[in-house]
């Protein structure tokens, strides 16, 4: 088991916890489990009681941690940064010589390197046997070229034969809809925002108060008893939380707050707190996330 | 180069004026040049704990309003040469500080003294922030219970924001040394105080010294002895490690037990 939610509701009351019962082992446990829930989604499921005697099927809101963590991967966001190759004309033999000797110049700079090819500004110029050749010509000077960006639906579809993928260009992916039709949302969404998220290195001070606006607010250090918190978006603590956090304050319901050792004088998600009185004991000096469940604010320990 | 150091804590009580005689009277001891002043304007005592009280003619606020020169407010103490005492005025307040008369007489000073030590009184209005704003260095007194050691992260918060290091771009920032004082090794293994790693935990600063709870403080205070001048103690001993770690030299911290009353001195009952 990785970890072993303690989820609270609004009274303080422990919830029924999926992957512990009898000392049963996570796995036998999960196999109890009649439906099965992505992260992030977090609905009513039914569940069986992990009480073997109890053949009663009960219906209990369950928080979506519990049943992720058994799985055997993780999907995680990755960002990485490539080289993009900007052709601004046809992909001749005069082009690949000159590539040649930068290629040569800066031999590790390339080696292995993840390269796009940027196509934006290419024109029709380049038709799809040059780009085979191209694609040929740095494979087999070792540069790991991958994908490429912008083009016409024919040199897509020419890139999509030599195994390459197309990217959407970050900028002006809106202008470009109907061009990315086929594109993942989620893709296309991205690098369009702006992030706005403020970090702090330092230990938060008794009677400091920080703020991000708009974004979400990450500490590195402790928070002082008396010291405040404030964030559109979420708030991470990586030390103790003695003093206010207050995240969502601008109404997002999705915002969570995340601490190392949680032993806050309050807490508050769009608005909805809870004091230090009001917290289970057994989330004090925990690492915790504290998250909106509809309208009850629940702080449940990791590990 | 000459330092400037606040001895500041937020909460009144704490010791800071018994720290800031202890720790200038403990660096002249070692041969640096070394000038205390008083910012506790109308709640003057560094000069009683200094023992100079009767020798006061010009102030810090004199020098401040240009009512005398600072050669005739400093006074050089009789027991070390090193040693100079900058009192402040009874019958004035917090007012009289202005930030330019503050700088234009630390500016003076650092030509003369390797370390200035400033006494800062309690709290966090004006003059806790001019005691505080020119600071190279800081002393956080703390004692090991839940409200000295908030107002002392209080302090930090000002020290990092309300200082010229962290108004002025490119400087390091103030660099704070947490002194525990008035440590109990009996009542913290009862659980009555903080121990040092709670302390230490909620500031996160490094710590100067523990000095311990000793009837020694009190009775040189009331003699007008700086403790490391008077007869040897813990809490003497602990402040001079102190000083040593103040001055950039490596000294192993211990934590003293408090000083109780040996047999012997019970059946003399010395008295202080």
């Amino acid at each position: 088991m990785l970890l072993s939610p303690c989820s609270l509701n609004e009274a303080g009351e422990s919830l029924p916890n999926v992957a512990s019962g009898n000392g049963r082992d996570g796995p036998r446990d999960r196999c109890r489990i009649g439906k099965l829930q992505y992260p992030g989604a977090r609905r009513r499921l039914r569940v069986k009681s992990s009480e073997s005697s109890s053949p009663g099927v009960t219906d209990q809101k369950i928080t979506s941690r519990s049943v992720t963590t058994v799985r055997p991967y993780q999907l995680r966001g990755r960002f990485l940064t490539a080289i993009a190759l900007r052709l601004e004309g046809a992909a001749d033999r005069r082009m690949l010589a000159e590539l040649d000797s930068q290629l040569r110049q800066t031999p590790q700079f390339f080696a292995d390197a993840p390269l796009v090819i940027d196509l934006e500004h290419a024109g029709a110029e380049v038709v799809p046997e040059d780009l085979a050749t191209l694609v040929e010509h740095l494979r087999y000077r070792q540069v790991s070229v991958f994908a490429i960006q912008g083009g016409s639906r024919e040199q897509k579809a020419a890139a999509a034969t030599l195994g390459l993928i197309s990217i959407p260009v970050g900028g002006d992916t809106a202008a470009k809809a109907t061009d990315l039709k086929d594109a993942p949302a989620a893709v296309a969404a991205q690098g369009s925002t702006v992030p706005a998220n403020r970090l702090i290195t330092t230990p938060v001070r008794s009677g400091q108060t920080i703020m991000a606006e708009k974004g979400d607010l990450t500490v590195v250090g402790s928070v002082g008893s008396g010291a405040e918190l404030i964030a559109a978006g979420s708030i991470h603590v990586y030390g103790q939380l003695r003093g206010r956090a207050s995240a969502g304050v601008f109404g997002d319901e999705t915002a969570r707050i995340f601490c190392q050792n949680l032993d806050a004088e309050l807490l508050s998600i769009a608005g909805l707190y809870r004091t230090s009185e009001s917290l289970d004991s057994g989330a004090r000096k925990r690492s915790v996330q504290v998250f909106l469940q509809g309208d009850r604010l629940c702080v449940e320990a990791f590990g | 180069m000459s330092k400037i150091i606040v001895v500041t804590s937020g909460k009144g009580g704490v010791g800071k004026t018994t720290t800031s005689a202890a720790i200038s009277a403990g660096l002249a001891k070692r041969g640096q040049k070394t000038v205390v002043i008083d910012f506790d304007v109308g709640l003057r005592n560094l000069d009683l704990i200094m023992g100079c009280e009767r020798r006061v003619v010009f102030d810090f606020i004199n020098v401040i309003q240009g009512d005398a020169k600072l050669k005739q407010a400093l006074i050089k103490d009789k027991r070390l040469e090193n040693l100079a005492v900058l009192p402040t005025s009874q019958t004035r307040d917090k007012d009289a500080l202005t930030r330019e008369g503050v700088e234009k007489v630390l500016n003076e000073l650092r030509e003369e003294f390797d370390y200035i030590i400033c006494d800062s009184p309690a709290g966090i209005e004006k003059g806790a922030q001019l005691a505080m704003y020119f600071a190279d260095e800081a002393i956080v007194v703390t004692n090991p219970e839940v409200s000295s050691v908030r107002d002392s992260d209080r302090v930090l918060g000002l020290l990092n924001s309300r200082t010229r290091r962290a108004e002025q771009a490119g400087m390091e920032p103030v660099k704070a040394h947490a002194l525990l004082t008035r440590y109990d090794t009996a009542r913290v293994a009862r659980g009555e105080m903080l121990t040092v790693e709670d302390v230490l935990e909620i500031l996160a600063i490094p710590l100067l010294g523990i000095i311990p709870e000793s009837p020694a403080v009190l009775r040189a205070s009331n003699v007008g002895t700086p403790i490391v001048l008077d007869e040897p103690s813990k809490a003497g001993t602990a402040y001079e490690e102190a000083v040593a770690r103040l001055m950039g030299e490596q000294v192993e911290l211990r934590i003293a037990t408090n000083e109780r009353p040996g047999l012997f001195q019970r059946l003399f009952k010395r008295s202080a």
